[in-house]
C-alpha cells in the first residue's frame, strides 16, 4: 500500500502557514519555496543523482517547511540536507563532500542557472568555489544539524511515492504506447514533464494529492496538449480519481506556467535566493525589515533564555 | 402567582402565539428555499448553456484552426449529463481510497516512564517503558549514533521506513518515533515498539525440552506469513535468525529489528553481501554475490527451522570459511547441475572442491531422524544450495507439512513461560551480531576437499562398521 500513497498535509497545516511564516508575504514565500526546488534540482543534476531522488528530496523539503518556518535556515542549506538525507537511504547515496562541493558551486554563481539566460561564456574560476577543509567542516556539521532537524519535524516520515511510475502504468492501460512510437513518446515525456514541474507548484500538489490523481491530471493534459485520444467516458475512475480532483489539478499544473513566468520576471538574472536576498525585497517592498528579521532575533533571544533558565536551574 | 402555579402544558394565548410564529418562520423557510432552488436550477441551466455555446465554439475553433485537434474534446458537455444521471440514479462510482496518513514535529521521550533495560542489540539498546498518557507497556530502542560524521544512521533510518510502511500482525509495530528533551541539536533518538516478553533465542536457551511439532509448526508458519508480507512489499529483512523473532505470552511471533532491512526491486539491485548474521548466511551471499534476492531470507528460516527442533543453532561457524564448509557438510558439495553458474561468484572461483559430492539432504534426513518426510523435503528445500530451488514464503506456507498430523497448535493453546524481559535484565547471548557495513571480508583460496575426506573409512552405520578383511 505504501508504494501508491503518501502522507497529506492537513488543512490545519496548510492554514496555520500564514501565522508559521508571518510576516513573509505569500508572493515571497512562493518565491523561496519554487527558486529552493530549483536550487535541489539544479545540484541533483550535477551529482547525476537519479531523478527520483531529486524529486524526493522536493517533497521532503515542501513537507518539512509545512513545520519550521521557512526563514528558520538558509533555504541552500535546508535544501542540502534534504538532498542529501534523500539519496542516504536510496540506492544511490552521495557524500557530504561532494554535496557540499556542489552547493558551494551553485552558490558562487552570479546568476542561478536558467534555460532562458545564456550559458556564461568563460567557466567560472575554480577558486571561486574551492571549499577548504575547515569550511566544509563547519559546512558538514550546520547540515547534519538541520538533518536532525528535518527528521523531527517529519517525524521520520522520509517515504515518498512518486506517480512517475504509475503515469507510465496508466499509459499502458491506456494503451498509449500502441500508438506510433513518435506520438507515444512525445505523450509520455510531456506526462512525465508535468509531473516534474508540479514539484514546483506553489499549491504544494504533491502535499495535497495522492500520486494516482497526480499521475492522471499529468497524463490528461499531456494528451491534450499532444491531440491524443483518449477513451471516451470517465476513464479516470479507472484509476480512482474523482472528476473534481481531476479538473483541479489539471487547473493548477496549467497554472505553472504563468507563475513561473512571473518568478522569472522577479529575480531573474540573480544569483541564488538567499534569506539575505529576501529581506532586502521585503524591504523594498516597505514591509517592516525588523521584522523580518525579527524571526531571526526572536528565536536566538529565546535561545538565550532557554539556555539562561538551564544555567538557573543547574546552579539553584 | 395562579400564573406561575398553571400546568405546563395549558395552552395559553403565549403559546398560541409562538405556535403561529413558528409556523410562519417554516412557512417562510420553505419559501425560501424553493425560490433558492428555481433560482439554482436557472443558473445552472444557463451555465450548462454558457458551457455547451463555449464548446461548441471551441469545437468550431478546433476544427477551423487545429484541424488534428481530436474529436474527443467535443464530447465533455453530454459526458456531464451522463455523470449526472448517473449520480442521482444512484449508481455511483465507487473509487478506492486508502487511510492517509500525515507527519508532524517527534514527540519527547519524556512522554514515556522506563522501566527496565532489556538488551542491547547490534543497533541500540532497548528498553522497556509506559506510556505516561496510555499506560500502555511498549519497548524503546535508542539508535546508536556510531559514525556522527554521517549524521543519522542510514541503517536506523532504513529501520524506520521499512517498519513504518509494514502493518502485519506478525512483524513487530513501529507506534512512532521520539527524541529526547533538548532539540536543538536531534542525538537521542527513539523507536517506540510492541512490547513482546520474549525472544526466541532466550527462550530456547531457557527451555528444557524442544519445542513440539505442532508447536513449531505454529511458530514456523507466524514466522513465514511475516515474511511473505514483506516479500510482497518489496522488502528484504535481510537478518533473520531467532534472536530478532519476539514472541508474546499469547503464543504471537513478531519479526523484529529492521536494522539491515532494505527495498528490494525486479530485476534486484546491486546490494552488500556483508547481510546476515553468519550463521543464517545465504552460501551465495558466502560466495559473494552481489545480486540476490527474497532467497537470502528462506535460507535464515530454513536455519531457523533447523534451530526450533534441536534447540540449536544449525550452522555454527566461526568465520566466513567456516560457516561454508559447514553448509556444504550438511547440505552437500554444490555441482554445476545443482547450481548452474555457482562457479562465477566472485569467492567460488578459488574454492577446491571434492570430486564426487554426496547427494544433498541425506546428511540433513539423518540429522533429523524423528521429522517426517514432507517435515525434512521442506527442510531440505528450504536449504537448497541453489537460490532458485529455494521454495517462496508463499511456497512454504502451502506446503504439505502445515497441514499433515500433528497440526498446527492453536495460539490460543500455546503454553507460556515466565517473562524474563519483563522484570529481569537479559543475559548477552551469544550469536554473533550482523556484519558491519564496510569491509568486505574476502574468502582467500580455500580448500575444501577435505571436508568429506576420509568418508569411506568412516562408512554409514551407528555403531559398529564393518570391515571386509
Amino acid at each position: 500500500m505504501a508504494h501508491l500513497t503518501n502522507p497529506l498535509a492537513t488543512p490545519s497545516q496548510l492554514y496555520a502557514l500564514t501565522t508559521l511564516n508571518s510576516p513573509l508575504p505569500i508572493d515571497l514565500q512562493h518565491s523561496i519555496r519554487f527558486y529552493t526546488a530549483r536550487l535541489t534540482q539544479a545540484a541533483g543534476l550535477l551529482l547525476r543523482l537519479p531523478q527520483d531522488i531529486t524529486a524526493q528530496a522536493n517533497v521532503l523539503l515542501y513537507r518539512y517547511w509545512l513545520v519550521d518556518p521557512l526563514l528558520a535556515w538558509e533555504f541552500s542549506d535546508v535544501s542540502a540536507a534534504t538532498l542529501y538525507l534523500t539519496a542516504k537511504i536510496s540506492a544511490s547515496p552521495r557524500t557530504l563532500r561532494s554535496i557540499t562541493n556542489v552547493y558551494t558551486y551553485l552558490l558562487s554563481l552570479p546568476t542561478f542557472p536558467s534555460p532562458t539566460t545564456p550559458a556564461p561564456t568563460a567557466p567560472p574560476d575554480p577558486e571561486s568555489y574551492y571549499l577548504s577543509e575547515t569550511a566544509y567542516t563547519t559546512y558538514r556539521n550546520r547540515l547534519l544539524n538541520i538533518e536532525g532537524q528535518i527528521l523531527n519535524a517529519l517525524s521520520f516520515t522520509t517515504h515518498v511515492s512518486l506517480p512517475h511510475p504509475l503515469a507510465i502504468t496508466y499509459l499502458q492501460t491506456l494503451s498509449i504506447f500502441s500508438l506510433p512510437p513518435a506520438v507515444s513518446t512525445r505523450v509520455a515525456k510531456r506526462t512525465i514533464a508535468h509531473l516534474n514541474t508540479a514539484l514546483l507548484s506553489p499549491q504544494m500538489l504533491y502535499l495535497t494529492h495522492q500520486p494516482p490523481a497526480l499521475a492522471t491530471a499529468a497524463i490528461y493534459l499531456a494528451a491534450r496538449e499532444e491531440g491524443v485520444k483518449l477513451p471516451d467516458g470517465e476513464w479516470w475512475t479507472v484509476f480512482d480519481v474523482e472528476r473534481e480532483e481531476l479538473g483541479f489539478l489539471c487547473v493548477g499544473m496549467r497554472s505553472l506556467e504563468g507563475f513561473v513566468e512571473e518568478e522569472r520576471r522577479r529575480w531573474e538574472g540573480r544569483g541564488v535566493l538567499t534569506r539575505e536576498g529576501v529581506r532586502g525585497e521585503m524591504g523594498k517592498l516597505g514591509l517592516n525589515n525588523e521584522v523580518g528579521n525579527g524571526v531571526e532575533e526572536d528565536e536566538e533571544s529565546q535561545m538565550a533564555r532557554l539556555l539562561d533558565e538551564k544555567v538557573g536551574a543547574v546552579s539553584t | 402567582m395562579t400564573g406561575k402555579m398553571k400546568s405546563r402544558w395549558a395552552d395559553d394565548e403565549e403559546d398560541a402565539a409562538a405556535d403561529a410564529a413558528r409556523k410562519r418562520e417554516k412557512e417562510e423557510k420553505r419559501r425560501a428555499k424553493a425560490e433558492k432552488q428555481r433560482i439554482a436550477d436557472e443558473a445552472a441551466l444557463k451555465a450548462q448553456q454558457a458551457a455547451a455555446a463555449v464548446a461548441d465554439a471551441q469545437s468550431e475553433e478546433n476544427q477551423t484552426e487545429l484541424s488534428n485537434r481530436p474529436s474527443k474534446r467535443r464530447k465533455l458537455s453530454p459526458e456531464r449529463e451522463e455523470g449526472g444521471e448517473k449520480a442521482s440514479g444512484g449508481g455511483e462510482v465507487k473509487l478506492l481510497r486508502f487511510p492517509v496518513g500525515g507527519w508532524k514535529r517527534c514527540r519527547s521521550v519524556e512522554e514515556y516512564e522506563k522501566l527496565n533495560d532489556i538488551e542491547e542489540g547490534a543497533y541500540g539498546w532497548v528498553s522497556r517503558a509506559r506510556d505516561s498518557a496510555t499506560g500502555q507497556v511498549v519497548a524503546l530502542k535508542r539508535l546508536k549514533m556510531d559514525n556522527a560524521n554521517d549524521g543519522i544512521p542510514v541503517t536506523g533510518l532504513r529501520e524506520i521506513q521499512t517498519l513504518m510502511d509494514c502493518e502485519h500482525p506478525n512483524i513487530v509495530a513501529l507506534r512512532e518515533v521520539v527524541v529526547g528533551e533538548d532539540t536543538r541539536k536531534i542525538e537521542n533518538i527513539f523507536l517506540v515498539l510492541d512490547f513482546l516478553e520474549h525472544d526466541l533465542k532466550t527462550l530456547l536457551e531457557e527451555m528444557p525440552e524442544p519445542f513440539l511439532t505442532s508447536e513449531i509448526k505454529t511458530l514456523l508458519q507466524q514466522l513465514v506469513s511475516g515474511v511473505l508480507y514483506l516479500h510482497n512489499t518489496w522488502i528484504l529483512h535481510r537478518d533473520l535468525k531467532t534472536s530478532n523473532l519476539l514472541l508474546n505470552n499469547r503464543g504471537v511471533l513478531k519479526i523484529a529489528d529492521f536494522g539491515m532491512a532494505r527495498y528490494f526491486g525486479d530485476p534486484p539491485p546491486k546490494m552488500t553481501q556483508l547481510v546476515v548474521t553468519l550463521w543464517y548466511r545465504a552460501p551465495e551471499l558466502l560466495l559473494g554475490t552481489e545480486r540476490y534476492g527474497t532467497a537470502v531470507d528462506m535460507w535464515s528460516v530454513g536455519c531457523i527451522f533447523g534451530e526450533l527442533l534441536t534447540k540449536e543453532p544449525l550452522l555454527q561457524g566461526k568465520n566466513e570459511v567456516d560457516e561454508l564448509s559447514k553448509i556444504f557438510e550438511l547440505c552437500g558439495i554444490p555441482t554445476e547441475e545443482s547450481w548452474p553458474g555457482f562457479r562465477r561468484l566472485p569467492n567460488a572461483r578459488s574454492l577446491r572442491l571434492p570430486k564426487n559430492p554426496v547427494s544433498q539432504g541425506s546428511v540433513l534426513r539423518a540429522k533429523f531422524p524423528f521429522l517426517t518426510a514432507s517435515g525434512s523435503e521442506l527442510l531440505i528445500s528450504l536449504l537448497s544450495l541453489n537460490p532458485a530451488k529455494r521454495p517462496s514464503a508463499k511456497e512454504v506456507l502451502e506446503h504439505g507439512f502445515f497441514r499433515e498430523d500433528p497440526k498446527p497448535k492453536s495460539r490460543e493453546m500455546f503454553p507460556t513461560f515466565p517473562s524474563k524481559a519483563g522484570q529481569e535484565k537479559r543475559r548477552r547471548r551469544g550469536t554473533p551480531n550482523a556484519p558491519v557495513r564496510g569491509k568486505v571480508g574476502e574468502i582467500g583460496a580455500v580448500d575444501f576437499s577435505g571436508i568429506f575426506a576420509g568418508r569411506e573409512e568412516e562408512e554409514r552405520g551407528g555403531g559398529f562398521s564393518l570391515k571386509l578383511i
